[in-house]
């Protein structure tokens, strides 16, 4: 009955130290999420603001998706459309080939994650370089991120520091962040300034301006585009905004709910290219208009990518991003891996307890753990129920069906009581990992309840 | 059909209810001292607040801030301390190893310390690529929040503008805070017309 899931998080949890840390760090994340979120009186009602902004775009999306494109070009932009992540990364390439733009330094976006952007870049010869701290230090490790927001996390100062030894020539030994840091800065700075282009995602896209708003705490998007004469911008058709009213009430949400702060550092508006540059836009599909055809799942689009979901989810806390197989983790991610191949990424939907955290903070108030508990529910058409389930299910509906065998079922129950430890407990049942199987008691309410033992 | 007309083909054909769009007309928070709680929430996200006296120069302000800073970036006319004019250099690149940017600010956010700088000069690397950012800001020009601030805030034909609140930060390595990630390590807001 394991998932993929389930097994890699005990591998996660064997780690008992950094497990417990690693929960412990993201819980403190939630706490200040809450701390701000009631800060301000008019919380509630900015998410109900909020969702009822991303229903109406996203129900509206081929409209204002041509209005953006024509302010964007409007602007001086060039705006590109991609079907998928094949023909993503295409254009990006043949825009740097145009430009014989060698170095690309980039800032965080999980969309080119999404499209393998680097992997296929560097396979053409471009020097690539993630440029926000915890995505290059993910880079120089060869590793992936285990959460959207906080993408290093799961990674130790030790682990850091020696991998800068290597590789930035600090001193040996020294694991100071703030040591570290420097010396990212001080290399980044370096990249930065040798850059033929640079690269951003985009956490919006105003219909009503064209402009594209990124937020980031480092700046590494300011700097990533303001050294290059080249911007490539790569954003998902579902960040576009009617205008900067519903910006305002987004931007008061995503920090607040991402990492607990009242904003982030920066948040920069770039309308057009710089003077005597380029500034191209392109805009990527890759299976989101699909989902706005899927009645049960459409609003999975509403998300900010702010992360709340994750810190919160009592299972990712304790079981790392690692542990889910799509490259978005926690409650997001199980539905929109789902979304991208049922057949693929089913392991990730049992990790879920149904608390239904995730829906009370996120920002967008996407019913998340509704549309787990929804997959579960369609996993025997997919063909992905689990068989010992599934005949379990099968006996106790005909033994819930036949009152005369439910009663000499319970009558027989307490034998197990007595029965040796090992034959309860073993690999064949799941329920008895980890835990103690209550004792059934030797007689049944109906049996009490007939003599009038029942008070 | 092209790629742009096929996904807006199957968004059309996708779409299976239609929601209006909500009246946008929400109650901002408002503070009872908008100016001290502009001044507390910029010292919360890390950045330093100066007053400018009347009697005050700003540039010996400035000096008095920063008194070791040899390059100092403004295309500001009333910075007679700068050194280097990022309106005149040959490229941005030539802004690296900026000591101290001194910029103006359009408007502050008292609920989260943001401040709006437009693009004012030819290369917006000097905002960045500083070690530290002087921001002046008029004490009138701060709203309360960002509903009242996205009504005020306007574009120039450089078509790039920011909201900066606080210096450069990351935590990535492991949650510890540290300032000075990639842009300015310090940031220092100047308050004038008191």
């Amino acid at each position: 009955m394991s998932t993929k899931h389930s097994k890699a998080a005990a591998r996660f949890l064997s780690n008992e130290e950094g497990s417990q840390w690693h929960n412990q760090s993201i819980w403190y994340v939630r706490d200040k999420r809450d701390t701000l979120s009631k800060g301000l009186p008019e919380w509630e009602e900015l998410r109900n603001l909020s969702s009822d902004i991303k229903r109406h775009t996203v129900t509206h999306l081929d409209q204002y998706l041509e209005k953006f494109a024509l302010q964007a070009e409007a602007n001086g932009v060039i705006v590109h459309w991609a079907k998928d992540a094949g023909e993503h990364n295409q254009i990006v390439y043949d825009i740097l080939q145009q430009h014989q733009a060698k170095k690309l330094v980039k800032s965080k976006s999980m969309l080119t994650e999404e499209c393998h952007l680097n992997d296929f870049l560097i396979s053409k010869g471009i020097d690539v370089v993630e440029t926000d701290l915890g995505e290059r230090i993910l880079q120089l490790m060869n590793i992936k991120p285990s959460h959207i927001v906080m993408p290093a996390i799961h990674i130790k100062r030790e682990e850091v520091g020696k991998l800068f030894e290597e590789k930035l020539h600090t001193e040996k030994g020294n694991s100071d962040p703030t040591y570290l840091t420097k010396a990212a800065r001080i290399h980044l700075r370096n990249e930065f300034m040798s850059a033929d282009a640079g690269m951003t995602g985009a956490n919006f896209g105003v219909a009503a301006s064209g402009d594209i708003v990124v937020c980031t705490n480092e700046g590494n998007a300011d700097m990533s585009t303001s050294m290059p004469k080249l911007h490539i911008v790569s954003m998902g058709i579902e960040k576009v905004i009617p205008d900067y009213a519903s910006l305002s009430v987004f931007l008061r949400l995503l920090a607040r709910s991402a990492t607990g702060q009242p904003t982030t550092t920066y948040t920069s508006h770039f309308r057009k290219a710089r003077p005597g540059g380029e500034m191209h836009i392109i805009l990527v599909d890759n299976g989101r208009s699909d989902i706005l055809g899927d009645e049960l799942h459409w609003e999975t689009l509403k998300c900010l990518r702010c992360g709340a979901c994750m810190n919160t989810c009592p299972v990712y806390r304790r079981s790392g991003g690692y542990s889910y197989t799509y490259f978005i983790p926690g409650p997001i991610g199980i539905n929109l891996g789902m979304l991208r191949s049922p057949q693929e990424y089913s392991d990730n939907v049992s990790a879920c307890s149904l608390c239904c955290s995730c829906d009370n903070v996120c920002p967008a108030k996407i019913n998340l753990s509704e549309q787990i508990y929804r997959w579960r529910q369609s996993f025997d058409t997919i063909g992905k129920a689990d068989k010992m389930k599934k005949a379990m299910s099968y006996g106790m509906s005909i033994i819930f069906n036949n009152p005369g065998l439910y009663r000499t079922a319970l009558k027989f129950a307490p034998i197990i009581n007595k029965l040796p430890h090992g034959l309860i407990y073993n690999g064949l049942n799941a329920w008895g990992q980890g835990r103690e199987l209550p004792s059934f008691a030797k007689h049944s309410f109906e049996e009490l309840w007939k003599k009038g033992q029942v008070k | 059909m092209n790629s742009k007309d096929a996904i807006l083909a199957n968004i059309k054909k996708n779409i299976r209810h239609t929601y209006d769009k909500p009246e946008i007309n929400i109650p901002g928070i408002h503070y009872p001292d908008v100016i001290q709680q502009f001044i507390d929430i910029s010292e919360t996200v890390g950045g330093k607040v100066e007053k400018l006296a009347q009697d005050d120069d700003v540039n010996d302000l400035i000096k008095r801030c920063y008194p070791d800073a040899k390059k100092i970036a403004s295309s500001l006319p009333e910075i007679t301390i700068a050194t280097t004019n990022p309106n005149t250099v040959k490229q941005a690149q030539d802004l690296n190893d900026t000591e101290v940017t001194v910029v103006r600010g359009e408007w502050g956010v008292a609920e989260n310390g943001c401040i709006w700088i437009p693009q004012a000069a030819k290369e917006k690397a000097a905002y960045f690529i500083c070690e530290y950012l002087v921001i002046l800001l008029s004490s009138k020009r701060i709203v309360h929040n960002m509903h009242e601030a996205y009504q005020k805030i306007q574009f120039n034909d450089y078509g790039f503008g920011t909201f900066i609140s606080g210096p450069s930060k990351t935590a990535d390595i492991e949650q510890a805070l540290v300032m000075g990630a990639q842009s300015a390590r310090g940031v220092t807001i100047i308050l004038t017309d008191e």
